[in-house]
């Protein structure tokens, strides 16, 4: 085949991913590809990245999606990080923040400072009063970064959205740009006999969709990749053993933090995401250890505003497929695997996809190295998500229930292991200049988790006692007030993006 | 973590008892001050990569002491001459070729619509090409790093004395032997006046790696990816205003070079003898440890890795092992957790400049013996990755401890002539013409701001008046 005309590319699947998929190609690559969408209402969204990492942004800007009106149609509020509530032990609280933590000294970064001061028997502050970022999540604040040479700029944000509302809001733009919708539902998948290639999608009713290159958005079923084309499906359930969710919106009631929280049940962790008209929760369980009746009583227990449905059950199993990118189909986000949504990585997972996609987009006749390198990048990233989501679970002395107990006695992969010694023995952090968690997220873990490191960087042994604790106490001061001078979240909110009408 | 011993003179041992006590005053610090043989090309070779100003920079050392009173001068990069038949000579400079346009690199428009050779989108290169210097300023001339060309013997004496200064011990005296404890960890180095003991060995001897070959473990030899196996070095007063660039060229098996210091000017040239039989040169065989770090015994430089002088990377790369061995300096029982971590960085840091030096050989076009056979040499896995990705869509794969940036890469795969099969697709979406229209103006900016730019020679000068008076 020549690469003379546009590829007929076919997503199955609308939600979140498929959606995302279409609008990005169709704005990036418009004359490369013509985007058809299939999707039937009957199959409901599983919508489950309400919560985002600050690298949506960078997704929406290259769309050209405008910020106060994305957050608006999206009935959106800021996320400044993760709360985890009695992850290390029962009663203990910490902030994951997307932002660093005080100043480093050259190279030597600040946790080092504060271990030495701990080691040597002072009165040291929780490690997130010396981050802007935490500081604004605890004092429910938010303005947008300022000058990053200030601390007001050492921090970065994301959103928590009503997915069902993402969806359209892309589809609009999508279609804005040429993709074509058709609603129904797959029932069978062509395959071409001699190569394999999937050649079309054959809807119910009987309508054929050929296409070129087809983009698997069908969510946990993986209809082209796993049912069609066979991919296996490496399971992580061992280190990861949640599989079900019970998901259930309550109105907002409390207060609409500028965080997302996830807060440690008897045999899983349970999310609350506010947005601007609800708050979006859910229990994550391993269905090992708790049944499902269980749960959605303890969910119904545990939600704070009036109920806006009764419990919805999910189920899923932790890992991915062996390959993303099979022959011409490409999956995206759950099609291609799944990680629970404790650092909030699904949707960062569809953009690095669909990012990959672009990138290394193909010729109608796929080159191996393209399918290959698509391939490596994202097995990196699911890799790299998956050991920084089981130091969640293993970093803990909670004994208080099964579940516990074996997430806190099971074996960790090698690679997460040596992660760990490393930083017990000296705070030091595995540097990578790439993927998606980088030191100040690592370091907010180990030490909200009481891997607290028996050593410190030597150089961070210099300063004199006094001059230590005085420039701790003075970044303390600094870092409160830089927090306590900005809007309220909500504030902020009602001036910049408010909905457009009440839920 | 109490004392160390450092057992090198040269550049790279006082270099490393300076960082080391600097950045650790706790530290007792001895340097055993071996002079360093001929093929320790770190202490040989006056041209320097960038990091030897950022190294300068973390000992706190001041322009004044660290160029001007050393009599260092200024490069901006190396000329390429003859490694590709029937192209023009390339630079090889160190920073921003053009800027992205629309969310696609600027060499993807290039490819599509440049007009002029890649380097002269480059402000540094654009300065060198006329023997002009100056610091990075305001937008276009921007965005560029320099490296450095030391007087090799005046950077030596200065570093001895900045370490001594600041503690650092001297034992006057040579090597004898090396005594082990039971476990296998070096007690102590046996000299002419009585024993070294400390909790770690720095192993800063050259490529003979005295100290770390006595705790076990080859290095992997890198031959047959860089066959070259000689190395002849002149020097010469400098008798014109130095360049500010250096020159190589490719010759019948291998290459020749000229860099013009302050003082000196240091010619030579490095080739295979099994393609040259001529006599003469230093011999030295490329390869690396997979783990410079054992026991307590840490090699640094030319003792870890072994490379040929091409892009000058031998100084960096004992700089490099410097900063890491301060950064990642363990417990005195120099844990296997934390040796791994520092090895596994090493590791890939030289396995990627050895990717950088074979891609200049890799991708020559000459009809000679030795130029035919490293075109047919077969690839590391991770060299053979970069090309691949490189020539199906002009993308360059991301590589952690990578020493060269991107723009590094593309200077030397577009300047000897590679071009990929096809460009990014986001790029085609683009009218090309207002494209075209910019870089030409940005190419004809960063000339007239060449033009205008003080000559190297007139740079240097100010320079010293600056400091000195």
């Amino acid at each position: 085949m020549t690469d003379g005309r546009a590829q007929r590319v076919v997503i199955v699947g609308g939600g979140t991913s498929g959606w995302m998929a279409a609008a990005a190609l169709a704005r990036l690559l418009p004359k490369r590809c013509s985007i058809h969408l299939v999707e039937s209402e009957a199959i409901g969204i599983v919508g489950v990245g309400e919560a985002t990492l600050p690298h949506i942004r960078h997704f929406n800007e290259r769309l050209g999606i405008a910020e106060a009106d994305f957050m608006r149609w999206t009935r959106a509020t800021f996320k400044l990080g993760i709360e985890f509530r009695d992850w290390g032990r029962v009663g203990d609280s910490y902030v994951h923040p997307f932002g660093t933590f005080g100043r480093g000294h050259g190279e030597v970064d600040f946790h080092h400072y504060w271990t030495r001061a701990r080691l040597e028997g002072r009165d040291v502050p929780p490690l997130e009063q010396f981050s802007v970022a935490c500081m604004m999540a605890r004092m429910g604040k938010f303005a947008p970064p300022g000058d990053p040479a200030s601390l007001a700029g050492t921090f970065g944000y994301a959103y928590q959205f009503d997915a069902v509302l993402f969806a359209p809001y892309l589809r609009a733009i999508a279609e804005g740009m040429g993709a074509t919708r058709t609603e129904g539902r797959v029932v069978d998948v062509e395959l071409d006999g001699e190569r394999g290639d999937i050649r079309a999608v054959v809807l119910e009713g009987g309508n054929r969709i050929e296409g070129d290159l087809f983009v698997d958005c069908s969510g946990f079923r993986s209809l082209l990749l796993g049912e069609a084309l066979g991919e296996p499906f490496q399971d992580w359930s061992r280190w990861l053993p949640a599989d079900r969710a019970a998901a259930m919106p309550c109105r907002t009631r409390t207060d609409v933090t500028p965080y997302t929280s996830a807060i440690a049940m008897p045999a899983g962790w349970r999310w609350r995401i506010p947005l601007q008209h609800r708050t979006g929760n859910g229990y994550v369980y391993s269905s090992a250890f708790v049944s499902d009746d269980e749960a959605a009583s303890a969910i119904e227990a545990a939600v704070e505003g009036e109920p806006m449905a009764s419990p919805r059950l999910l189920r899923f199993r932790a890992g991915r497929r062996e390959r993303s990118w099979v022959r011409n189909c490409v999956a995206v986000g759950l099609a291609s695997g799944f990680l629970e949504p404790l650092e909030s990585t699904s949707i960062y997972l569809v953009q690095q996809a669909i990012t990959a996609l672009v990138e290394l987009w193909p010729e109608n006749d796929i080159a191996d190295a393209d399918r290959d390198e698509f391939n490596r990048i994202i097995d990196l990233e699911y890799d790299r998500i998956r050991d920084f989501l089981i130091l969640h679970y293993h970093a803990t002395e909670r004994d208080d229930s099964d579940f516990w107990n074996y997430v806190r006695t099971m074996p960790i992969p090698d690679s997460l292991a040596e992660k760990i010694e490393l930083f017990r023995r000296r705070g030091r952090i595995v540097k990578y200049r790439e993927g998606v968690f980088l030191d100040a997220s690592w370091v907010a873990v180990y030490l909200g988790q009481r891997v607290v490191p028996e050593g410190f960087d030597p150089r961070a042994g210099l300063p004199t006692d006094a001059d230590l604790l005085r420039s701790m106490a003075a970044l303390r001061q600094e870092v409160s007030a830089t927090a306590a001078a900005m809007p309220g979240h909500l504030d902020f909110i009602h001036r910049y993006c408010p909905m457009a009408e009440a839920a | 973590m109490q004392s160390v011993v450092v057992a090198g003179g040269g550049i790279t041992g006082w270099a490393a008892a300076a960082a080391l006590k600097r950045c650790l005053p706790h530290l007792d610090v001895t340097v055993l001050p071996i002079q360093p043989p001929a093929d320790a090309f770190a202490d040989r070779l006056p041209a320097t990569l960038p990091s030897v100003l950022a190294f300068h920079g973390d000992l706190g050392l001041s322009e004044a002491d660290a160029i001007v009173r050393t009599r260092a001068a200024f490069r901006l990069g190396t000329r390429f001459v003859g490694w590709a038949e029937g192209l023009p000579d390339y630079v090889h400079s160190y920073g921003a070729h053009g800027q992205a346009i629309a969310g696609s690199a600027f060499h993807q428009h290039w490819l599509r619509t440049g007009d002029a050779p890649f380097d002269r989108y480059a402000p540094a290169a654009a300065l060198g090409r006329e023997g002009r210097f100056l610091l990075p300023g305001e937008p276009p001339v921007d965005l560029y790093e320099y490296g450095l060309v030391l007087d090799l013997s005046a950077q030596a004496a200065m570093l001895r004395a900045f370490a001594r200064h600041l503690g650092v011990r001297e034992a006057v005296s040579e090597l004898r032997s090396v005594r082990h404890r039971a476990d296998g960890f070096v007690e102590a180095i046996e000299t002419g006046a009585g024993p070294l003991v400390a909790d770690l060995f720095v192993d800063a001897t050259g490529p003979a790696a005295t100290l770390r070959s006595a705790v076990g473990g080859d290095r992997t030899d890198w031959q047959r990816w860089l066959p070259c196996d000689r190395l002849a070095i002149d020097a010469a007063p400098t008798a014109a205003p130095p360049a500010s660039l250096d020159m190589v060229e490719a010759i019948d098996a291998g290459w020749r070079f000229r860099i013009e210091g302050a003082v000196q000017t240091t010619t030579g040239a490095c080739w295979s003898s099994a393609h040259d039989p001529r006599p003469g040169g230093i011999a030295f065989a490329a390869g690396s440890h997979a783990e410079p770090w054992a026991k307590n015994v840490v090699a640094i430089g030319d003792a870890a890795t072994m490379v040929e002088p091409l892009e000058w990377t031998n100084l960096h790369l004992a700089l490099s092992g410097i900063d890491r061995l301060v950064t990642m300096m363990p417990g005195r029982d120099c844990a296997p957790v934390e040796i791994a971590e520092f090895n596994r960085q090493a590791r890939d840091e030289a396995a990627r400049v050895r990717d950088f030096l074979l891609l200049h050989y890799v991708t020559t076009r000459r009809p000679e013996p030795f130029w035919r056979d490293m075109a047919a040499v077969e690839l590391p896995d991770t060299l053979a990755h970069t090309l691949t990705q490189f020539a199906e869509r002009g993308r360059l794969p991301f590589y952690e401890e990578e020493t060269f940036a991107r723009d590094s890469w593309l200077a030397v795969l577009l300047g000897q002539g590679v071009r990929p099969r096809r460009i990014d697709p986001m790029v085609e979406a683009i009218d090309p013409a207002p494209i075209a229209a910019g870089m030409a103006r940005h190419r004809d900016a960063l000339a007239a701001a060449a033009a205008r730019a003080p000559t190297h020679a007139a740079f240097l000068q100010a320079l010293h008046r600056q400091v000195l008076s």
